[in-house]
């Protein structure tokens, strides 16, 4: 077990906390466009992180059979997810936006977006 | 409101309490019996022994070699759930054109989705082939990896448009020529075996275990490759009737407003 091992664990621990204080901000806080940066952070934190964990923790496990394989697997799912979530919440927080859903933000950039279309 | 809580919360705890009893007195993370006659000779023989498919992933090999006719039914449900899907939305030439058809610009994503999409339908493209080919290897198998292939066209209807999808060439017609060769190439290979005096879907003689020293796991790897094909191209047949406007529906029926 080398440092890897210890490096990969340290970020599963960072991906649990991230998807507790996820799942905190996701109740707690007051809006939709607040709460979806809660979920990023569950989603990025709570789900990425502890993927490339697990791929630091396969590489430096010696004693893990193909654990070549699991550290492969494992980071290319993180790199998916890493990818795919940022994109599904701007498409979320875009489509909310321009469904003029939320009527809560007090400052409000996408404004000329909305007079374009 | 109180009361419901209170009760909800009854009904857990007494769940957890009785399977907190029975794992302990069961004695399920203890020593157990050891590894029952019929759970040996399946181990012994997809692995093992001069008459395995070499496959260290036993599921895979007791799905396609011992149960195989079991796992053919099962794929036969997945198909004829396709296809009644296909009779309901069935469309004449003429129609089936006109919906090819977009009645205007199709609304389309942002650009930071349209390009995530891109490359993440290339990732997914590797990765379900990767799932689907290392079948009697790893967990995963036809089924599971052509599920995950189906998701690739479903991105890109989302991200895009159907129309956009067809246009690339991936349309209803070649999606289904695609499921029928995967599921005649299962039904050929489950015959092969016929021919040399085997059993129906009975492989590990017949079909070499290796290939340049290579585990390919006697058919298995034949069985998941076509499954993989016929369950990603079933389900994207599915995805681009789902996605036919409901306008070009009613214009066709002839509903009026």
């Amino acid at each position: 077990m080398s440092v890897l091992f210890y490096l990969g664990a340290a970020l599963i621990v960072i991906g649990a906390l991230c998807d507790l204080f996820g799942a905190l901000g996701l109740l707690r806080f007051p809006n939709f466009y607040v709460r979806l940066h809660a979920a990023t952070v569950g989603i990025i934190g709570g789900a990425a992180v502890p993927l490339f964990g697990v791929a630091l923790l396969a590489l430096g496990a010696d004693f893990l059979p193909n654990r070549y394989a699991i550290a492969g697997a494992s980071f290319v799912t993180g790199v998916t997810v890493l990818l795919a979530s940022p994109a599904g919440s701007h498409a979320l927080a875009y489509a909310a936006h321009k469904a003029k859903l939320v009527q809560r933000p007090e400052i409000d950039h996408l404004a000329e977006v909305r007079d374009d279309d | 409101m109180r009361g419901k809580s209170l009760i909800t919360a009854v009904i857990i705890l007494t769940f957890a309490a009785l399977m907190t009893y029975a794992v302990v007195s069961l004695q399920v993370f203890g020593e157990g019996i050891g590894v029952r006659p019929l759970g040996e000779f399946y181990l012994e023989n997809s692995y093992f022994g001069d008459y395995s498919a070499r496959s260290p992933e036993v599921v895979t090999s007791i799905l396609w070699d011992y149960r195989g006719v079991d796992t053919l039914f099962e794929t036969a449900v997945f198909f004829l759930a396709i296809i009644g899907s296909l009779t309901v939305f069935r469309l004449t030439r003429e129609q089936e054109k006109e919906v090819k058809k977009a009645e205007s610009t199709p609304t389309e994503l942002t650009p930071i989705v349209k390009d995530v999409t891109k490359v993440i339908v290339v990732m997914i493209l590797a990765v379900s082939a990767s799932i689907a080919l290392h079948g009697h290897l790893t967990p995963g198998g036809g089924f599971q990896g052509g599920s995950a292939l189906a998701v690739a066209p479903l991105l890109i209807i989302a991200a895009y448009s159907k129309y956009t999808l067809e246009g690339h060439g991936m349309d209803k017609t070649r999606a289904l020529i695609l499921r029928s060769i995967g599921l005649l190439g299962i039904a050929l290979v489950a015959l092969v075996p016929l021919l040399s005096d085997g059993f129906i879907m009975q492989n590990q003689p017949i079909f070499p275990a290796e290939v340049n020293g290579q585990l390919i796991g006697g058919s298995l790897i034949y069985y998941n490759f076509f499954e993989f094909l016929a369950v990603g191209a079933g389900f994207t047949a599915v995805f681009l009737l789902l996605s036919i406007p409901e306008e070009k529906f009613k214009k066709i029926l002839g509903v009026k407003k």
